[in-house]
């Protein structure tokens, strides 16, 4: 059962203030992407799949460590947009973060789905809990654009204590439930409930200015 | 503490999707009815909407962004064509079965053929080494209810065995049968039981009996029906003597 609670036109609104610096950032190509998208332009479709494969499928295969289940999910996330997308008004949102978010919640409900779960949160040990999912790459601007976005996250990340980092890294890049970061842990709900949300707190805090990025 | 507090402190486990199940239904439904909170999970999700960027990319594998322009585009491909291939390869593999399983079957019959055409070619040629090998040539003609026929005798003694050929004769009366004797000087030893048939000749290859050295000729007479054993009681047809 499939939680997606945005739209791409939905609240929000571009502002020309705080953005990142690489070539993602021109919401000018935001909104001509966004409108040729609309218009059913298929070439600019691909201009979007080439530009936000990678982190789509970084998303993915972090939560579901499976390549083509990844991919699955990329592709019914690109599907997604591409019948829901309305052309660019004030309250548009960004494609990213929307393709990020279905992306994600698309793994989610995947991930719930396994049979095989409970064999997997089993085999998750203390050193995979810290392992490369939130580990900044190399910033390669020319390579791959949205890297300064990935640092920024990073930096944010790292500035939290080891706990709640670990309970983030359960709860939102590899798609576990409350319950199951306890089980994963061998700490009460309670704990994990409150390393959550201090977590989330000092996130909002250290993301808030990204908010209104664009691609 | 309300009931809308638990709601409020949840609100940015709801927006990552970390509540579990029961929990998360219980609060999409309050989210139906409560602008706060529901504009609350909004700015959340705005806030914390770079968080997956957090993830390190994966580059994609070849030919990933044309199979994912075509799925965005036109859709899942309809389910028969998703089963097409693995149906016409599992087609493929049952009529390759069949095939080998009917070639199989065509190669076994041809070698049961093959292996019968060697025994047939092996027993004429094994007649013919018989006849040619003969040293001796025994021939009388018979004469039987006005029909001209013969009886010829080509006798190895190589391989102590005798081809026969009778011929002209026609098929014996219901109450008699024809029979081939070895004569001795003791008297005749019952040989082989012969059909008669005029339209063509009869041919037999018969080893010697055990005192091989003292047969002294062959004779064929018409027996009665009854008469199994003993010496001849019927008719005399052909005698030969070596």
């Amino acid at each position: 059962m499939g939680v997606d609670r945005s739209k791409p036109g939905s609240a929000g609104r571009v502002t020309q203030g705080t953005r990142p610096a690489s070539s993602l950032s021109v919401s000018a190509r935001e909104e001509g992407l966004r409108n040729r998208i609309a218009a059913r332009d298929e070439q600019a479709l691909v201009e979007l799949v080439d530009l936000t494969t990678p982190w789509l499928l970084g998303v993915a295969h972090a939560m579901l460590h499976d390549k083509d289940e990844a991919e699955e999910v990329v592709m019914e996330a690109f599907r997604t947009v591409w019948m829901s997308v309305t052309p660019t008004t004030a309250e548009s949102r960004g494609l990213l973060p929307y393709l990020l978010r279905v992306t994600r919640h698309r793994a989610i409900d995947r991930l719930r789905g396994r049979q095989r779960r409970r064999r997997q949160l089993a085999l998750l040990t203390p050193h995979e809990l810290e392992r490369s999912t939130v580990a900044p790459v190399e910033p390669n601007e020319a390579a791959q654009p949205g890297w300064q976005l990935h640092t920024q996250v990073h930096a944010a990340l790292g500035n939290l204590p080891a706990e709640q980092r670990a309970a983030v890294q359960l709860a939102y890049f590899e798609g576990l439930t409350q319950s199951e970061i306890a089980a994963a842990l061998g700490i009460p709900l309670g704990t994990v409930k409150t390393r959550l949300r201090l977590a989330f707190g000092h996130l909002r805090l250290a993301l808030a200015h990204m908010k209104d990025w664009v691609l | 503490m309300t009931a809308h507090d638990w709601f409020t402190e949840h609100r940015a486990e709801f927006a990552a999707r970390t509540l579990d199940a029961a929990d998360e239904a219980t609060f999409q439904a309050h989210l139906e009815r409560c602008e706060e909170c529901r504009r609350e999970v909004e700015l959340l999700d705005r806030e914390l909407a770079w968080l997956p960027m957090g993830a390190a990319p994966v580059t994609p594998r070849p030919g990933l962004r044309r199979r994912i322009t075509e799925y965005a585009v036109r859709g899942p491909a309809p389910r028969w064509t998703r089963w097409a291939v693995p149906i016409g390869a599992a087609a493929g593999l049952l009529l390759a079965a069949a095939g080998w399983y009917a070639g199989d079957q065509r190669a076994a019959s041809l070698a049961d053929e093959v292996a019968l055409s060697r025994l047939r070619l092996a027993a004429i040629e094994d007649t013919l080494s018989v006849m040619r090998q003969a040293a001796r040539v025994l021939q009388a003609k018979i004469d039987m209810d006005g029909k001209q026929g013969g009886l010829v005798i080509f006798a190895d003694s190589k391989s102590h065995r005798w081809n026969v050929v009778m011929h002209g004769l026609p098929p014996a009366p219901p109450n008699g049968r024809y029979q081939f004797w070895f004569i001795y000087a003791d008297g005749m030893v019952r040989g082989a039981e012969v059909q008669g048939d005029s339209s063509r000749p009869v041919m037999f290859t018969t080893g010697m009996p055990s005192r091989s050295g003292e047969v002294m000729g062959a004779a064929l007479t018409l027996e009665p029906m009854d008469a199994k054993d003993g010496p001849p009681r019927g008719k005399e047809l052909a005698h030969l003597m070596l």
